[in-house]
């Protein structure tokens, strides 16, 4: 009897051990993709300070964000919930995952349980339908227009993230990016090219006398799917807008239909497979590119504000020029060539919107100028002098943006994640010259037709 | 003690616990699987019921899925290749190694214990050609147009690239399992075959290989298993790339109901994973268990 005891004891040890040994590595699996990064604020209610608002019930603001404690979004809001909690006596917690696909699956955990924190990250699409859907976003334009920072607010950056269903702007941006291509001085000057490329003809030309002189001319990130796309999206932007990729979506437009969207294929092959991108460019990503750009690789790159730290040196030194979306040659191309969006974006949780939240949006929207370009050294998506002390090219790039009201057409956006996946494998094997423009063209006109 | 282990109802209670977690992380998670295959669901939202509709698709119509269960196949016989028989061959190299065996032990099982992300990120360094890595390097010495050699980026090759990086990460770890089994084997053996006028490659091939024919079927098992389930070494090198050209059936579960967004399609995968997981595995031991009895 005593033996069976100490083996049902041992087996009863064994089973709390293994359970308990799950539970660990769940929640060590969850921090490994998911950090943590939680504040306690001291309390401030008793400091006699004035301004201290009536929290009720709510001690803690929690967040979901996407990156890391390195990355923008954080940054900004670390600082922005730092501050205010701790005038409050509030505490935050903001819960990072850095993966793109690891934090879209949380979100979309949340969303399936309507367990969305006060703050979360969210890119203008899908998802922010999803959450539409179960009542959890804040109409942030009404908000915006209630505090008097609607106004302020760049137009394009409003055209970027509104509703494309309801017209309402859910969405507050993470910062206000613009792009542009940045290219060496000295391999242009070399090349005997003297003016920056205005049309696309020109970036041709442009290439090949750069790669006659034994440089790379063009350096693109092709194993982020972004970098390819941005060839494929960019004359059917400037020419249609978002009409093309729109119309496409819903079946009423093709790539052999739209004279813009096959222009935009043929360049990308042509691109990839004159050997104007560098040698194996299909697996180098966006931070290598960067690296190799920055490294003094290649003489054009496609880059924008959030590598305004990485450029700043060589453009201070007259290493570096910037240039615009060319024009399509040919085609009526709109005035804006600066592709302005608004980083990946936050909505507020209309369950959990009380009056200690609407305090926090307004105390947001009063700080985060500060907050992007003192913490994040980003772009602020409110039009306001920039402040003193800047790297030049922010005062430089600024006035191409600083009245534009079409924002950027984000093709991840607008495209069913089915169909954008699929375009994503064949625009590699466009610009790697393994299908033709022709074969691309019909396999993505198959994905809507079917 | 000895008497009360062996009776079946403590046995039982023994196997209670690893069964459960089993049936909990396992056998739950194919059976929810298999209820979303019978869905169209974007992940978030309403589901709707579509029957056999995900399956239909994916077993007549899809031919990138069909490419995958190929690749599945040319990446399994690559990593059993390398793993198992090149395993075997550095566990004889290394049992006839008088000076150092430790350390070279040591050196082969190293990547074993390197994380499959940081093996990955030594191999893109490796093999890059923007800038020009330490492999097309080498290369360019005896041929300079190998200096820009694509491979990664190469569809033609960047499924055995890939097979290849997984088959090294593993192979020091078959290579300790052979070599433990091959110095279990009684020198008796080696020595009667030798006076009986046996070569060295005659005495491995008709007597040390034999004996550890077991520890062969079983390691082959465990890497034809891996191998079929394997996804962080195409995910991580090539993203399933370029195109679809180094895409397992488990990536493409993966950028189905992830990056895609089809939860159910996704789903639907998965339970064909299963499947052939199964119908693989069940033969094998079918074809090796009979070979046994003969």
């Amino acid at each position: 009897m005593k033996k069976k005891t100490i083996a049902m004891l041992l087996a009863a040890v064994m089973s709390v051990s293994a359970v308990l040994t799950g539970c660990g590595q769940s929640s060590g699996g969850a921090g490994a993709s998911g950090e943590t990064a939680e504040q306690n604020a001291p309390a401030a209610q008793g400091d006699s300070n004035d301004t201290v608002l009536d929290i009720g019930e709510r001690t803690k603001i929690t967040a979901l964000l996407k990156g890391t404690e390195s990355t923008e979004q954080f940054q900004v809001f670390d600082h922005l919930l730092s501050n205010f909690c701790q005038e409050n006596g509030l505490e935050y917690e903001i819960e990072l995952v850095n993966d793109m696909q690891d934090y879209f699956t949380k979100l979309q955990m949340y969303i399936n349980s309507n367990t969305l924190p006060d703050i979360y990250g969210c890119p203008n699409g899908t998802l922010s339908r999803a959450c539409l859907d179960i009542d959890a976003m804040v109409d942030v334009g009404a908000e915006l227009k209630r505090n008097g920072y609607y106004d302020k607010m760049n137009g394009a950056i409003i055209d970027f993230l509104t509703d494309a269903d309801d017209g309402n702007l859910y969405l507050f941006p993470q910062g206000l990016y613009c792009e542009y291509f940045m290219y060496r001085t000295d391999l242009f000057e070399q090349a005997g090219v003297t003016d920056a490329p205005t049309t696309w003809a020109e970036f041709e030309e442009a290439c090949q006398k750069i790669a006659a002189t034994g440089e790379i001319p063009v350096i693109v990130g092709g194993s982020d799917a972004w970098q390819l796309m941005r060839y494929l999206s960019f004359s059917p932007w400037r020419v249609t807008g978002d009409d093309f990729i729109t119309n496409y979506q819903a079946g009423t437009d093709s790539f052999s239909d739209n004279d813009s969207a096959k222009y935009a294929v043929e360049l990308l092959n042509r691109l990839g497979t004159e050997g104007y991108f560098e040698p194996g460019f299909a697996s180098v990503d966006f931070t290598s590119a960067c690296n190799l750009f920055f490294g003094g690789t290649g003489a054009i790159f496609y880059t924008g504000s959030g590598q305004i730290g990485l450029a700043e040196e060589m453009y201070d030194e007259g290493k570096l020029g910037f240039f615009p979306v060319p024009d399509t040659e040919g085609m009526d191309n709109m005035s804006t060539n600066v592709p302005i969006h608004a980083g990946f974006a936050e909505g507020f949780n209309k369950a959990t919107y009380d009056a200690t939240m609407q305090a926090f949006f307004d105390y947001m929207c009063e700080n985060f100028s500060e907050a992007c370009y003192t913490k994040a050294q980003i772009f602020s998506p409110f039009n306001e002098d920039l402040p003193e002390g800047l790297p030049q090219l922010y005062y430089d790039t600024q006035p191409m943006f600083a009245t534009a009201e079409t924002a950027w057409t984000s093709w991840d956006d607008k495209l069913d994640s089915d169909v954008l996946t699929k375009i994503v494998d064949e625009q590699q094997k466009l610009a790697q010259g393994i299908v033709t423009p022709n074969d691309f063209i019909s396999t993505c006109d198959s994905l809507i037709s079917k | 003690m000895q008497k009360a282990f062996g009776k079946k109802s403590i046995i039982l209670l023994f196997i209670f616990p690893a069964f459960l977690i089993y049936t909990l992380f396992v056998i739950v998670s194919i059976v929810w699987a298999g209820y979303y295959s019978f869905f169209d669901w974007s992940g978030v939202g309403e589901k709707i019921f579509i029957g056999l509709q995900n399956y239909i698709e994916l077993l007549s119509r899809d031919d990138v899925f069909r490419s995958t269960i190929w690749h599945t196949v040319i990446y399994t016989i690559i990593n059993v290749l390398i793993q198992v028989f090149g395993g075997l061959l550095f566990a004889i190299l290394l049992s006839r190694v008088k000076k150092g065996r430790v350390a070279l032990q040591t050196l082969y099982y190293v990547p074993v214990v390197i994380s499959s992300v940081a093996i990955c990120q030594i191999f893109s360094k490796l093999l890059s050609v923007t800038p020009t890595g330490v492999v097309n390097q080498l290369l360019s010495v005896f041929n300079p147009a190998l200096k820009v050699m694509e491979w990664t980026s190469n569809p033609n090759i960047s499924l055995y690239v890939t097979a290849f990086v997984e088959g090294y990460k593993y192979l020091g770890l078959y290579m300790v399992i052979f070599y433990a089994a091959l110095i279990g084997v009684p020198d008796e053996l080696g020595e009667a075959a030798r006076i009986d006028g046996a070569s060295l490659f005659q005495e491995y091939w008709h007597v040390r290989i034999p004996y550890i024919k077991p520890v062969i079927v079983a390691n082959c098992l465990l890497v034809l298993n891996g191998s079929l389930r394997s996804f962080e070494f195409s995910y991580l090198l090539t993203h399933g790339g370029p195109g679809n050209a180094s895409e397992l059936m488990t990536t493409y579960m993966y950028k189905q109901a992830f990056t895609s967004m089809k939860y159910g399609y996704g789903s639907a995968v998965a339970i064909m994973i299963v499947i052939i997981c199964l119908i693989v595995g069940v033969l094998f031991k079918k074809i090796t268990g009979e070979e046994a009895e003969k």
